[in-house]
């Protein structure tokens, strides 16, 4: 008897738990009619087609909780940094590259609260303490077609091999150090990505002088692009969105899609905003499915969200880099070992950048 | 009588003069106080707080100028920065000062030209001069078709330190040749006709009269220019490549992606540094033709 009253107590409690665990555990894409009436958030992010397509991809959850969402940019970690310490936040979620929410995680950015974002359809490996990922795209290597016509380029370590397929090479030298990009020059220089040392580093920029005087490190997405459609690398390490642009106008460039690099934008919040509830429902919302279709659509940047499917043309469909074939190629950095080594790591990689 | 007139009207201005230059005394300082506090709120108050910051960040000491100086890249590239930029001043001058000489020569419709010429690249953005330039430099671009059209061959210009001297020299043409016309057309050309009556060749008389006078538009052309030079930063990083890097990209890497405000003032204030002792360095340069032309 005593055990059926435990047992039916035990059940009853149990349903009370699911019960209230469904009813406060947050769907991606969702947000309750109106709960969010006269507040403001400020969502910042890299502007251009990106922004306009994030803030297309929000209209639901704006219409929905009657929030007025103010759009502002682009992000910059130094202004970040700047409304941090002034202790003046009007930034409320914020869109950063891949490295930031890891390095200045607890600094700069709030650690999340994961009960109030749904993350169970986001890919695995790309959610930090600091941030869920903004979209996927890739860093591909686009070959020059009429050039290596009958002997194309396969991977990374042709692409450092100058000997065997001869010419000019342009790489990402937008910003931060692209960690896969040393990973994968350690490797063609024969050392391994396991327990890598900071000399690794080095044996990895030796490997990126090797590829000669020539090699252009472009600065812009818009720069890449150029060098493609005008033909002025024979292979081009190219963001799979700007590689996408320049096959659609007309470069004559194919990818090799071995070991891609996976990218990702991140959204985060920083710390001190006014108010992170409604930071994180803007988050929530964002990475639904329709949400993520939508920006997917506008930008033909990859969603991230497992099942999102979005209408889009064939160049485009063939640039994303959401799909089973890829996701099985792609190459993800060792972000651990780039934060706890950032800054001796940009310190040789700007060296690099400089012609040293 | 009539000279009478005129020495009293002559006393009456010189009066007002001094009457104007003690008033001026006076309130000089109420004239350029909006000038005097933009000066202080936008320049002088930033400055305090980078150069504050370049001893006190991440703690009190010289920590930043040890890591300056202690870091090879930064040496090269400071270096650097100043050559590339002398580069660009004279670059700036040889092609400067015959077009601001023909403004003096020629007819007010002409100059009107002239000077339209000069100032609409002004009115076009510099990000979008310097990629029509990228256009223009690359390899496959117009000057390179254009060369191997005639049959020579191809000239490396894109990513080369010569493309980023072109490129900058062109943003900063107009800053050379407004100092050096509104110098020049003060000149009395008659004075170069004077020295052919007296036996000058055309040569000469350039050389003792006409340079002389329009020297003061040349060091302020070249001064703008070189200044303005050294701290160009979108121009090198598009039309440049490792090799022709300038401080402003690093000092743009410490403060935007490292989040190193310290070391990057200090960069700053190195190079701030480094342009006034040249600046200094240049100072007697400039007076002395001056003075000699003048007594002459």
């Amino acid at each position: 008897m005593k055990t059926k009253i435990g047992q039916v107590a035990a059940l009853g409690l149990l349903m009370i738990t699911t019960a209230a665990l469904a009813q406060s555990k947050p769907v991606a894409g969702e947000v309750a009619e109106g709960s969010l009436k006269g507040k403001t958030l400020t969502f910042v992010s890299y502007g251009g087609i990106y922004q306009d397509g994030q803030i297309a991809a929000l209209k639901e959850f704006v219409d929905k909780s009657g929030v007025t969402l103010l759009s502002d940019g682009p992000t910059e970690i130094s202004k970040l940094k700047a409304q941090v310490e002034s202790g003046n936040v009007t930034w409320d979620v914020v869109d950063t590259g891949d490295f930031p929410p890891y390095v200045y995680c607890g600094k700069l950015f709030q650690k999340l609260d994961f009960s109030k974002i749904d993350t169970s359809n986001i890919p695995e490996g790309q959610i930090s303490e600091c941030s869920v990922p903004a979209m996927n795209y890739g860093v591909v290597l686009m070959y020059n077609t009429e050039k290596y016509k009958d002997n194309p380029p396969k991977s990374w370590r042709d692409f450092f091999d100058i000997e065997k397929f001869p010419g000019s090479r342009a790489l990402d030298g937008s910003g931060d150090l692209s960690g896969g990009m040393i990973e994968q020059a350690l490797l063609a220089a024969g050392g391994s990505v396991e327990n890598m040392t900071v000399a690794d580093i080095d044996k990895a920029m030796e490997k990126l002088k090797s590829l000669g005087p020539d090699t252009i490190f472009w600065k812009t997405g818009a720069d890449s692009q150029q060098l493609a459609e005008s033909g002025e690398a024979d292979m081009i390490a190219m963001w799979t969105g700007r590689a996408m642009t320049a096959v659609k106008n007309g470069a004559k460039y194919t990818p090799a899609w071995q070991d891609w690099l996976v990218v990702m934008d991140q959204m985060t919040v920083p710390m001190g905003v006014k108010d992170p509830d409604a930071a994180h429902a803007l988050i929530n919302a964002y990475v639904g499915k329709s949400a993520q279709e939508t920006l997917a659509k506008t930008t033909s940047y990859t969603p991230i969200h497992k099942d999102a499917k979005p209408e889009v043309d064939e160049v485009t469909a063939a640039f994303m880099t959401n799909t089973p074939d890829k996701l099985k190629l792609g190459y993800q950095q060792n972000i651990k070992f780039w934060v706890e080594n950032f800054e001796v790591a940009n310190e040789k990689w700007n060296a690099l950048m400089a012609g040293n | 009588m009539a000279t009478r007139a005129i020495d009293s009207r002559n006393t009456v201005s010189a009066v007002a003069a001094d009457d104007r230059r003690r008033w001026f005394r006076g309130q000089a300082f109420w004239l350029v106080a909006p000038a005097l506090l933009l000066l202080v709120i936008c320049l002088g108050l930033p400055l305090a707080i980078v150069t504050l910051r370049s001893f006190s960040e991440p703690q009190w000491g010289w920590q930043n100028y040890a890591w300056f100086f202690g870091t090879p890249v930064n040496l090269t590239v400071l270096q650097r920065t100043f050559a590339i930029s002398a580069w660009v001043t004279l670059v700036c001058l040889i092609a400067g000062y015959p077009y601001a000489y023909v403004m003096t020569a020629v007819g007010p419709k002409m100059r009107l030209v002239l000077i339209l010429c000069v100032l609409v690249p002004f009115w076009v953005s510099g990000v979008v001069r310097t990629l029509a330039w990228v256009i223009l430099l690359q390899d496959s671009g117009v000057i390179n078709s254009v060369i191997r059209a005639v049959g020579l061959s191809p000239v490396k210009l894109i990513r080369t330190q010569t493309g980023v001297v072109i490129g900058m020299a062109q943003v900063l043409l107009p800053f050379m040749i407004l100092p050096l016309y509104s110098v020049m057309k003060t000149i009395d050309l008659r004075l170069m006709q004077a020295a052919r009556s007296l036996g000058a060749s055309p040569a000469r008389a350039f050389a003792q009269v006409y340079l002389p006078l329009s020297l003061p538009g040349v060091y302020a052309g070249a001064i703008i220019v070189f200044i303005l030079a050294l701290g160009f930063y979108i121009t090198p990083a598009l039309l440049g490549g490792p090799r022709s890097t300038m401080l402003s990209t690093l000092i743009q890497n410490q403060v935007l992606s490292l989040l190193n405000w310290g070391r990057g003032g200090a960069m700053g204030v190195v190079l701030l540094i480094a342009t006034f002792v040249l600046l200094a360095l240049a100072a007697p340069l400039s007076r002395q033709p001056h003075k000699t032309g003048s007594r002459r």
